[in-house]
């Protein structure tokens, strides 16, 4: 391989460089027809799980036929997505905030066949490679995080439970039989870098384990006040050990007060946490983003832990699939999977998905914690 | 012939939801084949090293990355998010495998101009693999080598005319959803909001001086689905004071069945007729519905523009005029005292392109003051403000007390009264006092 | 009071130096403390420049961001990017 130059001059940084110029304007990428209309739509309809139609106060209609992707996509598949916009679509082309994409046209007839089209495509292993759907009163892509796949402080996968669990779920993907929309979400540690606190169902991969601590080379990699910086409750303190007649600069943690995020491993490689037993995932329902019928709402844990089971996670996916159907064949139309739970009660939401309830369930972190306990004679049998 | 054996991850690529695995194991192949007979600036089989070091993790349960402090390209703070591989020998070309966050448009319209161009960089100088997007909006580059960040960075600001995202203690890219592009419920353009603060913050984005990250989230209505107030720092969610617009035939079509109700959105499961007592005004969460004499009748004044009648009625209910945003302050995850929706701090402002959006503009840089001033390291702004009170926030950002801005008023007695709220002060005489009462 | 550069500037090298056995890296607020009366953004100015001039760079955890001498610290030789 030889080294082939941008232009960049490494010895002159600041040289013609071009700098805070920001992402390119959106006006530049919109279809003529979206261009046209800008501001101006009247209404929308979903024709058929994954297309939709825009009509425009002038009369003007669109179709977006949406489909899945992966999120975690090469650039081979990115090509062929753009094949089949300068094919169908003028070249253009739009990503949801849900890892899904849609091909706008302006005729529902190609609409109908773009989808047919789509549905036919396959990778070579048999799986789908644009499955259409993710509208409506169903099951949408999945949002999550980065996972074995390229985090260094992960409890779990997150491109592999997000496969495991929506081939569990796909059906409610390509169709829409729920009462409301379900959005699952993804994390694969407590500091949700994907912000899954909201989510009807979020997976959340946990730890359960302090950090080891590497004491013969700790001080050589790390620097101990930013280790003790990083910790979010005060656990790490500077020490030192005798190793063989050498004594080492290093840290103590006090284990009880560990609360398993890893922010000390990001400030020193010398704290590893991830753990094979340790570490898995607890699943929590009944968030909300929106502010239809009711209020935004945050998830609640309602299965503090479930082992890692690699490469299809079965007992995740099962109480997962459980929870859907339990929601799916019980809750009134329009009610999101946390107004059912809280309408129903949710000793009723444990029995009826057949979950075992457990201290780890009752908050006792701070305050927020006294707020989520019952103060009323009313609960149910 | 793959370079590593994955039976495990093997077992990911039946199923009908698109496999990653067979992406990967695609995009291995078309490196190997490397049909354009191109130079490949990092290891050509960094798929291939991917997908093993992935099998280890999946055969042993724990991650094998190792954070790096790199932060990206030079006069940058962010942007790059470093990673290195704790089994590089067998791994070698995912030993130094960095992330690369680059600016989307708003609302993630693209022509394949752009992204062919930018695959076209990748192809050259990264893995090859990417995320479209990451969980606050970026285009996400998938690995590359530390001597590739600045070529990449170089190729995409003279050749594409677009910037890196941001990471760490700075302004985070903002995303908006698609707005007016697309949508009948935009109630401002969330689009042009978003991409003229992104540019009027570039500073605060490219280098950090906040005490942690900041979000901007712009969505156009109540319904939310850029998360603003539920993921953002500052969310402004689109809103509108006059009355919903009511049209009674088509309100008419849809109770006769003409038109299915909540756009279709229910048209995989039989519900039976479209009822709308039941299914629009008993949902009403202000009551302010009802439907007599075959008319729906808004008591528009009650409405809190929850939306659901919207949503339901699509073609026969509008959204009101005189729009603008509500303006929520401090969401974010848990870490670490729990979770935080947005807080209201401005129930309604005018968005304002004419004057450049001063208005809010002057409003983000007040709180910004208040929060680089007061905010220790490493908190959320959400969480100097339960640590000093929502007042102090709003004192900063100067707005004045609403009923608004709570839910319920406060539950104890501990007002922290300052001297010149009350009549004559604080100071007083003990002499005079001991006039009155003896000791 | 505006800030003169070349004295602000030796005012935060002095700061490294002075702290150079404990640590390397610093958040933006220990530079602002450095000058209580000036604006957070005269002192980024400052801070900017020595970036520019590759004196001080950006250290990211990926959540948080630091400010430490160039090459300095002892995790940049354990990735093999000194």
């Amino acid at each position: 391989m030889a080294f082939i130059s941008s232009g960049y001059n490494p010895d002159k940084p600041m040289e013609n460089r071009i700098s805070d110029i920001g992402p390119r304007h959106f006006s530049e990428y919109l279809p003529p027809v979206i261009k046209k209309n800008f501001g101006k739509w009247d209404y929308h309809e979903i024709l058929e799980p994954g297309v939709l139609c825009h009509t425009a106060e002038s009369g003007d209609k669109v179709y977006t036929v949406r489909c899945a992707t992966a999120r975690l996509m090469s650039i081979t598949h990115l090509r062929e997505i753009c094949d089949i916009a300068d094919k169908y679509c003028g070249g253009h082309l739009r990503f949801t905030t849900r890892n899904n994409v849609e091909f706008i046209v302006d005729d529902k007839q190609v609409a109908l066949d773009l989808k047919t089209f789509l549905n036919d495509q396959k990778f070579e292993g048999g799986s789908f490679k644009f499955p259409v759907g993710g509208t409506g009163a169903g099951v949408t892509n999945i949002v999550h995080t980065q996972g074995w796949v390229h985090c260094h402080t992960p409890a779990t996968d997150a491109s592999g439970t997000v496969k495991a669990t929506m081939d569990v779920v796909f059906d409610d993907f390509t169709d829409m039989k729920l009462p409301a929309p379900v959005r699952i979400s993804m994390a694969c540690c407590l500091n949700m870098c994907g912000a899954v606190h909201c989510s009807d169902i979020a997976i959340l991969g946990i730890h359960r384990k302090p950090p080891l601590i590497d004491h013969e080379y700790l001080d050589n990699l790390c620097e101990i006040p930013l280790a003790i910086a990083a910790c979010p409750t005060g656990a790490i303190r500077p020490s030192k050990i005798e190793l063989d007649g050498e004594t080492y600069k290093t840290v103590a943690i006090k284990e009880e007060r560990c609360m398993f995020c890893g922010n000390c491993y990001t400030m020193c490689p010398s704290l590893p946490l991830a753990d094979t037993e340790g570490d898995g995932i607890a699943l929590m329902v009944g968030g909300k983003i929106s502010n239809r019928i009711t209020k935004p709402a945050f998830s609640k844990v309602v299965v503090p832990f479930i082992p890692n089971e690699p490469p299809r996670w079965p007992t995740m996916t099962k109480v997962l699939k459980k929870i859907l159907d339990t929601y799916a064949e019980d809750a009134n139309k329009y009610e999101r999977l946390g107004d059912w739970a809280n309408r129903i009660g949710w000793e009723r939401f444990f029995e009826k998905c057949e979950l075992e309830f457990s201290s780890h369930l009752i908050d006792d972190f701070r305050d927020p914690a006294y707020y989520t306990w019952r103060q009323t004679t009313q609960f149910k049998w | 012939m793959a370079k590593h054996k994955t039976p495990l991850l093997d077992q990911l690529e039946s199923g009908p939801w698109p496999s990653f695995v067979s992406d990967i194991k695609q995009e291995a192949a078309s490196r190997a084949k490397n049909e354009k007979g191109l130079d490949y600036q990092i290891a050509v089989d960094c798929p291939d090293d991917l997908l093993g070091v992935l099998e280890l993790s999946y055969s042993d349960g724990e991650t094998h990355w190792k954070h790096g402090g790199i932060v990206g390209i030079f006069g940058y703070g962010g942007g790059v998010i470093g990673r290195y591989c704790d089994q590089p020998e067998m791994f070698p070309g995912v030993a130094h495998f960095h992330t690369m966050r680059v600016a989307q448009p708003m609302g993630m319209w693209y022509n394949t101009g752009f992204l062919r161009n930018l695959m076209d960089i990748w192809d050259l100088r990264g893995s090859g693999l990417t995320n479209m997007h990451g969980a606050t909006g970026d285009i996400i580059l998938l690995g590359t080598s530390t001597p590739q960040l600045e070529e990449i960075y170089w190729e995409m600001t003279h050749g594409m005319d677009v910037d890196l995202g941001g990471s760490g203690s700075n302004l985070r890219t903002p995303a908006s959803c698609m707005g007016m592009s697309r949508c009948e419920y935009a109630c401002y353009d969330t689009q042009e909001l978003c991409y003229n603060l992104t540019m009027e913050y570039q500073d605060e984005l490219h280098r950090p001086a906040f005490p942690y990250k900041f979000k901007f989230k712009f969505d156009g209505c109540p319904n939310g689905c850029v998360a603003a107030i539920a993921r953002s720092d500052l969310g402004f969610l689109g809103t509108f004071k006059g009355p919903i617009k009511i049209d009674q035939e088509v309100v008419a079509a849809y109770v006769g069945g003409e038109i299915a109700p909540n756009a279709g959105a229910h048209s995989g499961r039989d519900w039976g007729k479209f009822d709308i007592q039941s299914e629009v005004v008993d949902n009403c969460p202000s009551k302010c519905l009802s439907y007599e004499d075959g008319k729906l009748i808004m008591d528009h004044k009650e409405c809190v523009r929850c939306m659901h009648c919207i949503n339901t009625m699509p073609q026969a209910l509008k959204i009101g005029d005189e729009r603008g945003v509500s303006i929520f302050c401090g969401a974010k995850a848990p870490i670490l005292d729990g979770p935080q929706m947005g807080s209201l701090l401005i129930p309604f402002m005018e968005v304002n392109k004419d004057d450049d959006y001063q208005s809010i503009k002057d409003l983000i840089e007040n709180i910004w003051d208040w929060w680089m001033e007061e905010g220790k390291n490493r908190e959320r702004i959400g969480e100097t403000m339960k640590r000093l009170g929502f007042a102090a926030l709003a004192n900063a950002a100067g707005v004045e007390a609403d009923p608004r801005h709570v839910q319920e008023p406060r539950h104890n007695p501990y007002i922290f009264w300052k001297a010149e709220e009350v009549e004559g002060g604080w100071e007083r005489d003990i002499a005079d006092f001991r006039k009155r009462h003896q000791r | 009071m505006a800030l003169e550069p070349e004295a602000a500037k030796k005012v935060i090298l002095d700061f490294f130096e002075a702290k150079s056995k404990s640590k390397s890296k610093f958040y933006f607020n220990d530079f602002t403390k450095l000058f209580p009366e000036e604006k957070a953004r005269a002192v980024k100015k400052i801070l900017t420049m020595l970036i520019q001039e590759g004196t001080l760079e950006f250290w990211s955890s990926g959540s948080t961001t630091m400010y430490g001498l160039s090459g300095a610290g002892k995790q940049a030789a354990s990735e093999g990017e000194d």
